[in-house]
C-alpha cells in the first residue's frame, strides 16, 4: 500500500502560544486516531512525526490536520511554510487506538491533545460516550475542544474520582512520558483498561531501523516493539518504562 | 525503462567468483530491514539487492536507552545489532526473500571467530549466494578490539569464513582506522571476493541546553552515518580501490545521482544506500531510474561503459 505522499498546505495557523495547526491536502485515503504522519523537514536527516489530529475524506482528496508545538529546527521549518507549499510525508503510520464501545475517558496532556481530538470525533460519530480532559501549562497554551481543561495543575489531579464518578470503562491517553506512566499505574490499580499513545525519537518511522523501540511484556515474554510500526499505541500494563 | 542497462557484474578475477546484480544499487544493512519492508515505497524489482540487517547467531535485543541522535547532515546510531538471529532469519525471513525473488546479501556479525564460522556454514547450507561480513564488531576473546581494525585478525577471520563458505564473500570494512589499505589487502588475501565500505564512523552526539537555571544534557555515542560522512567514504573507497583488485561496493552518505558519479570516480563498482532511505524511502529505485535515464539520454550503452567514461574519459 502506498505510504509516501506529496501534499499541499491548505492552511497553517497559529492557534496558541508556540502552537500551530497545519492542514494538508493530499490523496491520502484513510487514517485512524493515534496514527501519525512523518514529515520531511527541509534537509533534516530524520523526518518528524506528528499525530493526525483530524482527517476529512473528500471525493478524491483528503484533508489531514496536525497540531504542532515549536521545539527546534524541524518544527521551525514547518512553521515557516505557507499555504500552497508542497509537503512530503509518509502516512498513515503506526496502529491507531482500538476503539471499543465502552464509556471512554480521553486524556490529552499538552500537545498530546492532538490525537485525542480526532479520537473524540470518531467516538462521537459512533455514539460512544466519552469525556475528553486536557491539561496545559497556562492560558496561552490552551487548545480548544475538550470537555474539561486543566490549567496550571496536572491533568491527573482528581482523575481517579472522575473515572469512578463517570463509570469509565476505557482510558485513552497521550502526552509526556510522566503522564502516561501515571495513567498506566492508575489503570492497573483501578483495573480499567487503557491505551497509551507513546512518543520516541524516530529515524525511519516504518519499523526498519529499530531506533524507536521500547520493551513490553506480551505473551509472558519481554521483547522489543517499535513505537513507529508496532505502536504508537500500547496497552496499559504491558509497558516496561525505562 | 531499460533497467537491463544497469546490470552489474561483480567479479573476483582471481577465482571467477561472481555476483550479478540487476542494478548497482543496494539497500544498506540496518536501514533496509530483512526483506519486503520497503515494498510500500518501491518496486523491489528495481533493486540491485538488499543487504539484510546484521544477523548474529542468537537473536539480540540491542542496546537500552537512546539509540538514535540526529546531527547536522546525518545521524548517530547505537542500535546494538538488534536482530532476529540466524535461526529465525532462515525460518521466517528467507522464505519471503525467495518467494519474492529478492536478491540479497546476508549481512552477518559475531563476537568470536567461531560465531562467524558457524554463520558462514549456515549460509552455505542454505545456499545463500552472497555474504557480507560486518567486521566492525568487538572481538570478545581479544579484548573487544574490533576484528576489522587489525590486518592479522582480519586475515585470519576472512580465511576461516572462506573455508566454510564458497559463495560470493564480501568483507565490509570499518572506517575507524588509520590504515584502510592494509585492511583491504588482508581481506583480499584472506579470500574475500569483494570489499564493501564504509561502515559507520565513531561519533558522539551532544545535546546541551541551559533551561531554567540548569544545564539539560544528553550524550549519545555510536556510529555516524549520512551525507556528512561522504568525504571520508570517498577517501576510503579510493584508498581501497588502489590497494586491491577485487571489486568495491561503496557507501557512506549517498543520496543523489552525482554522488554515484563521485563514488565511481573514487573506485566504486556498486553502491549501497543507507541513511538516505530514512529521508526518502523510495530513493533506491528513484536513483536507479535516474541513473538509467541519464545513461539513455547520453548514450551510455551499459553500466560498464559509463564507469569507463568516468574513469578514463
Ligand atoms: C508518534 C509521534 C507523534 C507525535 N505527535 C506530535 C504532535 O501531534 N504534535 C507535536 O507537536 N509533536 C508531536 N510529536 C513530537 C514531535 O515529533 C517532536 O516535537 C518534533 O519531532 C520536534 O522536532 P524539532 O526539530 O522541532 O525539535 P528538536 O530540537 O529536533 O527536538 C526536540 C525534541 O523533540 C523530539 N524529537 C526530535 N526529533 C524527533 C524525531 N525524529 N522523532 C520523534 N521525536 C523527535 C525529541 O524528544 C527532542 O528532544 C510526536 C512524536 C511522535 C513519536
Ligand atoms: C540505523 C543503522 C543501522 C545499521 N546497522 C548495520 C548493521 O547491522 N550491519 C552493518 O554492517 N552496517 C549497519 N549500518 C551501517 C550502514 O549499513 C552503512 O554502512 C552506513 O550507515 C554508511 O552508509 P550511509 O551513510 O548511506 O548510511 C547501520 C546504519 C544505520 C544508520
Ligand atoms: S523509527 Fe525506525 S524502527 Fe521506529
Amino acid at each position: 500500500m502506498k505510504k509516501d505522499y506529496k501534499g499541499k498546505i491548505e492552511l497553517i495557523e497559529n492557534i496558541a502560544l508556540d502552537t500551530y495547526k497545519m492542514v494538508i491536502l493530499s490523496d491520502l485515503r484513510w487514517a485512524n486516531p493515534a496514527q501519525f504522519i512523518s514529515i520531511l523537514c527541509g534537509n533534516k536527516t530524520m523526518r518528524r512525526p506528528f499525530s493526525i489530529s483530524d482527517f476529512e475524506k473528500k471525493e478524491k482528496e483528503s484533508l489531514t490536520t496536525i497540531l504542532f508545538k515549536l521545539k527546534g529546527e524541524g518544527t521551525s521549518y514547518l512553521k515557516n511554510l505557507k499555504k500552497g507549499d508542497e509537503i512530503d510525508f509518509l502516512a498513515p503510520l503506526g496502529n491507531g487506538f482500538k476503539i471499543e464501545n465502552k464509556k471512554s475517558l480521553l486524556i490529552g496532556a499538552g500537545i498530546g491533545i492532538a490525537p485525542m481530538l480526532f479520537l473524540k470525533k470518531e467516538l462521537n460519530e459512533k455514539n460512544i460516550e466519552n469525556f475528553l480532559i486536557s491539561g496545559f501549562k497556562n492560558e496561552n497554551e490552551i487548545i480548544k475542544g475538550s470537555d474539561k481543561t486543566v490549567i496550571g495543575g496536572s491533568v491527573m489531579d482528581n482523575i481517579e474520582e472522575l473515572i469512578k464518578e463517570k463509570n469509565i470503562e476505557l482510558i485513552y491517553a497521550c502526552g509526556p512520558k510522566v503522564v502516561l506512566k501515571m495513567v498506566d499505574e492508575l489503570s492497573t490499580k483501578l483495573n480499567t483498561p487503557s491505551q497509551l499513545a507513546l512518543e520516541k525519537v524516530m529515524a525511519c518511522s516504518i519499523g526498519v531501523c529499530r531506533g524507536c523501540v521500547i520493551k513490553l511484556i506480551r505473551n509472558n515474554k519481554i521483547q522489543n516493539y517499535s513505537v513507529c510500526k508496532d505502536g504508537p499505541v500500547f496497552f496499559g500494563g504491558e509497558i516496561i518504562w525505562e | 525503462m531499460g533497467i537491463e542497462k544497469l546490470k552489474t557484474v561483480l567479479k573476483n578475477e582471481k577465482t571467477n567468483n561472481t555476483l550479478i546484480l540487476k542494478t548497482p544499487i543496494i539497500g544498506a544493512s540496518g536501514t533496509y530491514g530483512y526483506n519486503i519492508e520497503y515494498a510500500d515505497f518501491i518496486n523491489l524489482d528495481y533493486l540491485g539487492a538488499i543487504s539484510t540487517k546484521g544477523i548474529t547467531l542468537e537473536s539480540r535485543l540491542g542496546n537500552d536507552g537512546d539509540r538514535i541522535f540526529e546531527v547536522q547532515g546525518g545521524m548517530i546510531n547505537r542500535i546494538g545489532l538488534e536482530n532476529v538471529g540466524i535461526e529465525n532469519f532462515i525460518k521466517e525471513k528467507l522464505p519471503v526473500l525467495k518467494e519474492k525473488k529478492i536478491d540479497f546479501l546476508l549481512n552477518i556479525a559475531g563476537n568470536t571467530i567461531e560465531d562467524y564460522e558457524k554463520l558462514a556454514l549456515i549460509a552455505s547450507q542454505n545456499e545463500i549466494k552472497a555474504l557480507e561480513v560486518n567486521v566492525s564488531c568487538p572481538n570478545v576473546k581479544q579484548g573487544c578490539l574490533e576484528f576489522g581494525l587489525n590486518p592479522e585478525s582480519l586475515f585470519s577471520l576472512t580465511s576461516k569464513i572462506r573455508k566454510n563458505y564458497k559463495g560470493f564473500l564480501i568483507v565490509k570494512l570499518s572506517p575507524n582506522t588509520s590504515d584502510i589499505k592494509s585492511l583491504a589487502m588482508a581481506a583480499e588475501s584472506g579470500g574475500a571476493d569483494c570489499i564493501s565500505a564504509i561502515n559507520t564512523l565513531r561519533g558522539l552526539g551532544v545535546d546541551i541546553k541551559y533551561i531554567g537555571n540548569k544545564f539539560i544534557k544528553k550524550m549519545v555515542q555510536g556510529g555516524l552515518s549520512g551525507s556528512c560522512i561522504k568525504p571520508v567514504a570517498l577517501y576510503m573507497v579510493n584508498q581501497i580501490k588502489n590497494a586491491v583488485k577485487i571489486p568495491v561496493i561503496a557507501m557512506g552518505g549517498i543520496c543523489k545521482l552525482s554522488d554515484l558519479f563521485e563514488f565511481i570516480l573514487a573506485g566504486a563498482d556498486a553502491f549501497q544506500i543507507g541513511t538516505a532511505n530514512f529521508q526518502t524511502p523510495s530513493i533506491c529505485t528513484s536513483l536507479a531510474l535516474e541513473l538509467c535515464e541519464f545513461m539513455e539520454k547520453n548514450n551510455f550503452y551499459d553500466f560498464e561503459t559509463l564507469k569507463g567514461a568516468i574513469l578514463n574519459g
